[in-house]
């Protein structure tokens, strides 16, 4: 109920006004939206190209965060960043337990990834990706990831 | 609202007073993780059988848009008793401690800048402007979708869903049922058994009987007819309007005894003369009833009106036929010939018997006579009419015996003052009598001293020796009359004679 009540008031939000580049896809439920984003700028590694967002979302947000992966359609894929693996799961402090705070929302995500991927000029993948990706049987939430990079 | 009992890990909210009793002590951290822990599934449904849900304040609904800078950060809804953190963050009071409780347990920070917050002081209490700004947001009710139409200032909404709003969702009346119902309908007692509907005979609760099916507005034939009509129309058709379906006359209530198709029914109502004279006498009956109906509550306030007059009656003449307890006695009552004489002046009705109401009583003198007739029979058009009249044959009595007792004064008066008058002229003439009756008695005893004077010193002057054995008084006898020998010869009748008045009286 809580969580249906902030997502019902985030999606009205949504609706009626976005930051450029950011879309709504699909939000027919309280549990999983899509959201398409884009990069403003003439960053070489995204330049015309639109990623799809999936989040899922849990009946503890927002004191839980949302489960937030990038999701490969024919139209969107995966981006290249050192901190997105190859099936879209992405690895930021912001969507992990410590680094989340109820405070944050769909928009903020939305663009605190949009600015992950601006400041990226690496086009690689995170160092044991075919592994991870190959063998990785856990959700999102549940992998405990070491964030070391602070330039992020 | 009505599914507590889903797995979820916020609580329901706490009554609201009582929480809001210990926010403004300031909520100490660790304390309210507690409140974070799941309450049992049994908890919460014998807490809210004892008592209606409070309403929940992040789930009303404002009827223009909070201003932003009220809206709580984690819900995104304006503040439910709102707490501050020492970095001037502001949150919901029960949003916060859902926040920290999912942080670490020895290190909580703002959710907002992630500053470290000491569980001893903090969160701190609010400036009570933002409370007072916040208590008067207005708000819908939140049984706004039942049909509740209430809109006010939200510090208002907890009493009005607790108390007054018809359409809050309470316990079914049945302690068996475990259902809700709605305020208004809790009187109807237990809606929650299983009925069949009427139209599309599939089973629904009687609490939603009331909204109908959707069947009841499929389209239908007449069964009679088969004219094509709404599932929902088909009894009224059936009644009032369809030609097919068998009716008795319009005369029935007379006698008439035929039954046919509406159709012919028609035909033959246009002849049948009891048909005809049916509405009349529909109408007559409807009006005997009217008249009925109106008469009933009319003898009951003449019934209340004889009961009070006759309170009013034993109250002013509480004996009948006793005279003496008679709060007026009226002296020129023929009834009362025994105990005075007849009456001097003229002849008075009795004011006790108003001729327009009371049978007159013939005078006599049996003091055993009622002077008020039967009580069972009551004589009065109305108790007030009965009662003013009294009043003024009452006055008109008084007022005529103020008039005969001034006559009677008057004429007393006169008659004491003649006799005054003639007493004086009668006691002027005894006094005048008096006094020439005294004077004829002066007059008498001076002559007799004469004489007697005379006499004694005619024997003086015989004798020329004077006897020696002559008394005092003797001797001043006669130096008396020879001093008047010499100037009385003859008695003298004088009027007043200061000098002897003493001696003679």
């Amino acid at each position: 109920m809580f969580a249906s009540k902030r997502l019902s008031k985030e999606l009205l939000k949504l609706q009626d006004k976005l930051p450029p580049g950011i879309t709504l896809v699909k939000a027919d439920n309280f549990e999983e939206w899509q959201m398409d984003i884009r990069v403003m700028d003439d960053n070489p590694l995204y330049k015309d190209e639109v990623y799809r967002l999936k989040f899922s979302f849990s009946q503890s947000y927002p004191i839980e965060a949302p489960e937030v992966t990038f999701l490969r359609t024919p139209t969107t894929p995966i981006p290249w960043h050192p901190h997105v693996y190859s099936n879209g799961i992405i690895c930021l402090d912001l969507l992990d337990r410590q680094g989340w705070s109820p405070v944050h929302n769909v928009e903020s995500i939305c663009v605190s990834l949009q600015s992950m991927l601006t400041s990226n000029t690496k086009k690689e993948r995170p160092p044991g990706d075919e592994n991870f990706v190959r063998y990785n049987t856990q959700r999102p939430r549940d992998i405990s990831f070491v964030f070391h990079d602070n330039q992020v | 609202m009505s599914t507590m009992s889903s797995p979820e890990p916020i609580p329901p909210p706490n009554d609201r007073r009582s929480s809001r009793a210990s926010s403004s002590a300031g909520l100490p951290v660790n304390n309210s993780l507690s409140v974070a822990t799941e309450p049992s599934d049994l908890l919460v449904r014998r807490k809210s059988r004892l008592s209606k849900i409070p309403p929940d304040v992040h789930l009303l609904e404002y009827t223009s848009p909070p201003d932003s800078n009220l809206v709580c950060l984690i819900c995104h809804s304006a503040f439910d008793r709102p707490v501050q953190l020492a970095c001037q963050h502001y949150f919901c009071r029960e949003c916060l401690v859902h926040a920290l409780a999912a942080q670490h347990i020895e290190h909580k920070t703002c959710p907002t800048c992630r500053r470290s917050i000491d569980p001893e002081r903090e969160p701190l209490p609010i400036p009570k402007i933002i409370e007072t700004m916040l208590d008067e947001l207005v708000v819908r009710c939140p049984n706004t979708k039942s049909g509740c139409d209430w809109v006010d200032q939200r510090a208002n909404v907890h009493d009005h869903v607790m108390l007054y709003c018809e359409y809050t969702q309470v316990e079914c009346p049945n302690h068996e049922c475990r259902l809700a119902i709605s305020q208004k309908d809790f009187h109807k007692g237990c809606l929650h058994y299983t009925v069949s509907c009427e139209h599309c005979h599939t089973a629904m609760m009687k609490r939603d009987l009331e909204v109908g099916c959707v069947v009841s507005v499929s389209s239908i034939s007449c069964p009679h007819c088969a004219a094509d009509l709404l599932r929902l129309d088909l009894k009224a058709h059936v009644k009032d309007i369809c030609p097919k379906v068998v009716v008795p006359c319009q005369g029935a209530v007379v006698g008439c005894t035929l039954r046919a198709e509406r159709t012919e029914v028609v035909e033959h109502e246009r002849a049948c003369p009891m048909a005809t004279m049916a509405p009349h006498f529909r109408e007559q009956q409807a009006r005997i009833e009217r008249s009925e109906a109106r008469l009933e509550p009319l003898a009951r306030k003449v019934g209340i009106l004889e009961d009070g007059l006759s309170n009013i009656t034993n109250m002013l003449y509480p004996a009948n036929g006793d005279h003496s307890s008679f709060p007026v006695t009226n002296p020129l009552d023929p009834n009362n010939s025994d105990a005075f004489p007849p009456a001097p002046l003229m002849p008075t009705p009795d004011f006790r018997l108003p001729p327009a109401s009371f049978p007159p009583v013939p005078p006599s003198n049996d003091q055993s006579q009622t002077p008020f007739t039967n009580p069972t029979q009551p004589p009065f058009d109305s108790q007030v009419h009965h009662l003013l009249t009294l009043h003024d044959t009452l006055r008109d009595e008084v007022s005529r015996i103020a008039n005969a007792l001034t006559d009677v004064e008057g004429r007393t008066n006169m008659m004491i003052l003649n006799e005054n008058q003639r007493v004086k002229d009668e006691m002027l003439h005894t006094n005048a009598a008096i006094n020439s009756m005294r004077m004829q008695l002066h007059w008498l005893m001076s002559a007799t001293l004469q004489q007697r004077n005379s006499a004694a010193s005619r024997a003086t002057g015989g004798s020329t020796s004077a006897s020696g054995s002559g008394s005092g008084t003797q001797g001043a006898s006669s130096s008396l009359g020879a001093r008047g020998s010499g100037t009385l010869h003859a008695p003298i009748r004088r009027l007043s004679d200061s000098t002897r008045q003493d001696v003679k009286l």
